[in-house]
Order: C-alpha cells, then sequence, then structure tokens
C-alpha cells in the first residue's frame, strides 16, 4: 500500500474490481481497492451468477446490453476463464398476466435492438421439458444470455487489475474519509491513511455506511437474499431461468449442482448472514413446483448475501454534488453481477473524462432529488410489493 | 507422482491444493471457492481435517489459529420434498 493514490476504490466486489482494472487500462495507475475481507466477500461471491439485457425499460436495458457485449469476449480480455456460459436466458410467464407483461416488454427490448423473442408454453417446454407444464404460459427467450461463474469474474479481474500495477488490498477496512471544505482529501483504513482526491463508494451492502462517512444520507436499504444449491444432478437445465411468479432464479452449474434462490413475499426484519428455514423452505417449495423431479434432489448448502438497493431499485451512479471527489457505484440490487463488466468500464470513463457516458447518465444520484425515477418492472428476487 | 487424494467429493490431490495456494488462493475462504473444497455433498465433514492440515502447513500458520469456513444448513443433504410445502407429495408421504 502506497500514502497517496490518485484513486481510492472502497470495496474489493466485482464491481470495484472491475473498475479498478478498467481505470488502469485507461491509464491511470495509481489505483487502490481496499477491502475489509477477502476479496468477493460480500454479494460477488453469492449471487446468483445470471447475466441477461432482457428487461423492461431503456434504460437498464442499454446499460446492461452493454455489459452483455463485454461478457462475451471478456474471458479472453481478462485472460482468464470466467465460465460464461451462453446457453440463453428465460423469463418465464406462468400466468395471462405475466404474458402480456412480456408481449409489452418484447416491443421495447426488439426497438433496441435485442435479439430476443416471445415463446410460447409448447417452445418453453421444449426448451426445459422439466419444467411443470401447469406453471407454463409462454415468456421471453434471449439466447445470448446466460450464467458465469462468480468467483471466478472477481479473481479475472483482480489478476487483471493487479497486472496493471493496481494495489489491491483485502482485509483492510476503510473507518473514515477526509474531507475538507466540501472536498475529499483521504482515507484512513485499519491499516494505514491514505491521500487522495478521488473516493469511489463501491461498497455493496455497506455503501450507506460509507457514504455517512463523508455527512452524505443515500436512499440506500439494506437488502436481503437467500440462495441453495443441490448436490450434483444429471443435466436437465441448460440455460438460465427466471420466474416472476415465484419471484425466482435458477440455473445448473457445470458441476451439475442446482442452484438459485426466491424471494420471499414478507420479507425478514433481519440482515445478518444466517441461514433461515423460512427461505428453506420458500425455495424448496417454489423450485419442486416449477421442478416436481426436484422433490428427491437434496438440499447440499444454503447460503445469505446482503445488498443496498435505492427507491427504484436501480444502480446509482456518479459524483455527489455535495462532496468533490466522491463517487457512486452502489445500490446495484441483485443486479451487479451481471452489470459489472459495465459498471467497471463505463464509470472509468466517468472519472477519466469527467463525464458521465450516456448509459449511466439516468443512474445519477440527482434523480432522488428530482424525482426522475426510473421505472423497470422485470426486477426479480425483490418482494413484488417493492418493485415500482 | 503418486496420487494422494485430500477432498473425496471433489477429487482433489494434495498437488491441487498446493498449487493452488501458490497460485495466490492462499486464504482459507478463496482456497474453498477456487477448489471447490468443502463444497461437495460432504461439504468439508470428511476432507477438512486434511484440509486445513496442509493449508496450515503449506502457509506456515498454526492450525489452531485457522477458521474453518462457515458450516452451511442442512447438516446432512435432505431431499428438497421433505422442506417443501403446498406440494402434492404423492403416494409416498407416508413414508417421508
Amino acid at each position: 500500500m502506497k500514502k497517496k493514490y490518485d484513486v481510492v476504490i472502497v470495496g474489493g466486489g466485482v464491481q470495484g474490481l472491475s473498475l479498478a482494472y478498467n481505470l488502469a487500462r485507461g491509464g491511470l495507475h495509481r489505483v487502490a481497492v481496499l477491502e475489509k475481507s477477502y476479496i468477493g466477500s460480500g454479494a460477488s461471491g453469492r449471487n446468483g451468477e445470471m447475466i441477461r439485457s432482457a428487461f423492461a425499460s431503456e434504460e437498464w436495458i442499454r446499460l446492461f446490453d452493454k455489459s452483455l457485449r463485454i461478457w462475451e469476449t471478456l474471458s479472453s480480455e481478462l485472460d482468464f476463464n470466467v465460465m460464461f456460459t451462453r446457453n440463453g436466458y428465460l423469463v418465464l410467464a406462468s400466468t395471462s398476466e405475466e404474458m402480456a407483461a412480456c408481449q409489452n416488454n418484447i416491443k421495447r427490448q426488439n426497438e433496441l435492438g435485442l435479439g430476443t423473442c416471445l415463446v410460447d408454453a409448447e417452445e418453453v417446454i421444449n426448451l426445459i421439458p422439466a419444467l411443470n407444464t401447469q406453471v407454463v404460459t409462454g415468456g421471453i427467450f434471449q439466447s445470448d444470455g446466460g450464467f458465469a461463474r462468480h468467483d471466478a469474474v472477481v479473481w479475472a479481474y483482480a489478476r487483471a487489475a493487479r497486472r496493471l500495477n493496481v494495489d489491491i488490498c483485502p482485509f483492510t477496512e476503510v473507518i473514515d474519509i477526509v474531507v475538507k471544505s466540501g472536498k475529499v482529501l483521504g482515507v484512513k483504513t485499519t491499516k494505514e491513511d491514505i491521500e487522495t482526491r478521488t473516493v469511489v463508494n463501491a461498497a455493496g451492502a455497506y455503501a450507506g455506511r460509507v457514504a455517512g462517512m463523508v455527512g452524505i444520507e443515500l436512499p440506500l436499504e439494506i437488502y436481503r437474499l437467500e440462495m441453495m444449491v443441490t448436490e450434483p444432478l444429471k443435466p436437465f437445465l441448460r440455460v438460465a431461468l427466471s420466474s416472476p411468479h415465484i419471484l425466482g432464479y435458477m440455473h445448473q452449474t457445470t458441476r451439475g449442482e442446482f442452484a438459485g434462490g426466491t424471494g420471499l413475499e414478507n420479507p425478514l426484519p433481519y440482515t445478518g448472514l444466517k441461514s433461515t428455514r423460512v427461505a428453506a423452505q420458500n425455495m424448496a417449495s417454489k423450485f419442486v413446483l416449477l421442478f416436481p423431479g426436484l422433490y428427491g434432489a437434496r438440499l447440499m448448502r444454503q447460503w445469505a448475501g446482503v445488498v443496498s438497493k435505492t427507491p427504484d431499485l436501480g444502480p446509482v451512479l456518479g459524483a455527489v454534488e455535495e462532496m468533490e471527489g466522491f463517487i457512486l457505484s452502489a445500490g446495484w440490487g441483485g443486479y451487479g453481477f451481471m452489470g459489472s463488466p459495465a459498471g467497471g468500464k463505463l464509470m472509468a470513463e466517468l472519472i477519466i473524462n469527467g463525464e458521465a457516458p450516456a448509459e449511466i447518465r439516468p443512474f445519477s444520484p440527482k434523480r432522488f432529488k428530482t424525482g426522475k425515477l426510473i421505472t423497470e418492472s422485470t426486477i426479480i428476487g425483490l418482494a413484488e410489493k417493492n418493485v415500482q | 507422482m503418486s496420487k494422494k487424494i485430500v477432498c473425496y467429493c471433489q477429487d482433489l490431490t494434495e498437488v491441487d491444493l498446493i498449487r493452488a495456494i501458490e497460485e495466490g488462493y492462499d486464504h482459507i475462504e478463496t482456497l474453498k471457492r477456487f477448489t471447490g473444497a468443502f463444497m461437495g455433498p460432504c461439504q468439508g465433514k470428511m476432507c477438512v481435517a486434511n484440509v486445513l492440515k496442509l493449508f496450515a502447513h503449506k502457509t506456515g500458520q498454526s492450525i489452531e489459529n485457522l477458521r474453518v469456513p462457515t458450516m452451511r444448513p442442512p447438516v446432512e443433504p435432505i431431499p428438497l420434498g421433505w422442506l417443501a410445502t403446498g406440494i402434492d407429495r404423492g403416494k409416498d408421504e407416508e413414508e417421508i
């Protein structure tokens, strides 16, 4: 660790590491990433690994399609196999209302050039014969979506950043941010103090706390999700699958494990990382409903992760007006993993050029003051009552 | 070279673990995720002594100071059907 950096990134998750790599690639070499635990220890290593750009709103589609295009060549760009498996991503519709929403969304997606297609019940069953026909009405299929191995993405970005002389400091917690006359001057850590004029808040679930260090109150809430994984099974699910009907998302890993999570209709008043029986039963019931064949599949492990979420569930990206040198890449909710290639690249452009690229401009923190919130209706995993 | 199997679920050998540590996966949590040790059907119950002993030796740490990665539920793998509610369990429900 050096005494002085051009940019200090708080949070060694996939967003912070992607940003560090892209900053170094863009010519900034005095960059540090400070992580309070091991890298990828937060939501980056706990998420559902799924990747799509088939959203409903123009803002989300543009941002996440930028990401999807980078995913396609990410392994070769970073010289590390992130196991991006482009077998497709299906958003399942189980009712006629959900199918009507798909019909609405596909129009917008096709206008914006996405190669998504509307599929009927028969096509869905052909794609995934193991599905319970009772819950299949149709859906939207994005053939170039899929999933990747989340830990590998963390390591890939960390290694690539290190090769470009970024200092990645695990087990180094930021305890305060030094400011004077509305400007960032440095950070205090559990190790040494660092001088810097630019601090990026990429602290995931704890982004609200980090913003508090410079006296800024963000409309961020900690949101908790749980996931589970079964013992390895014979291949039966090639695509990444999400089901708004059960607030669920799932895929089968290359080892054969069925991995997924579901949102609780009534979220628990708890933000810790212990697993709960309520979530285990919720997930088991819904996954067996979707795939009756999973009745006898054995649950191997369940775990929890926490993220930060904003009032419109979209990430908050960009500089804050109240504090010069304090930049946000926060509030990614459950979408920080799939958004990390674009998030890091676009945020690096913002920092280097001093101007926000078009894809992230709508996600500026200003929107919570002006009230220009983004309406995105296909957020999966968060209880519906929270969705706009 | 003879193969010394350390983790029986994922067929990890001593050499696999040593190489991983040398590659930089030198924290027990990252070693777990990189190699898959503790992540198979036994969830670490069979391999924990082997892995910790090797890890402590290779990294020059005392085994007493190592923290075992979080043990997650369930204690043993159990069928999802046992946890599912509101599902038609069919004929064999009584047996479960």
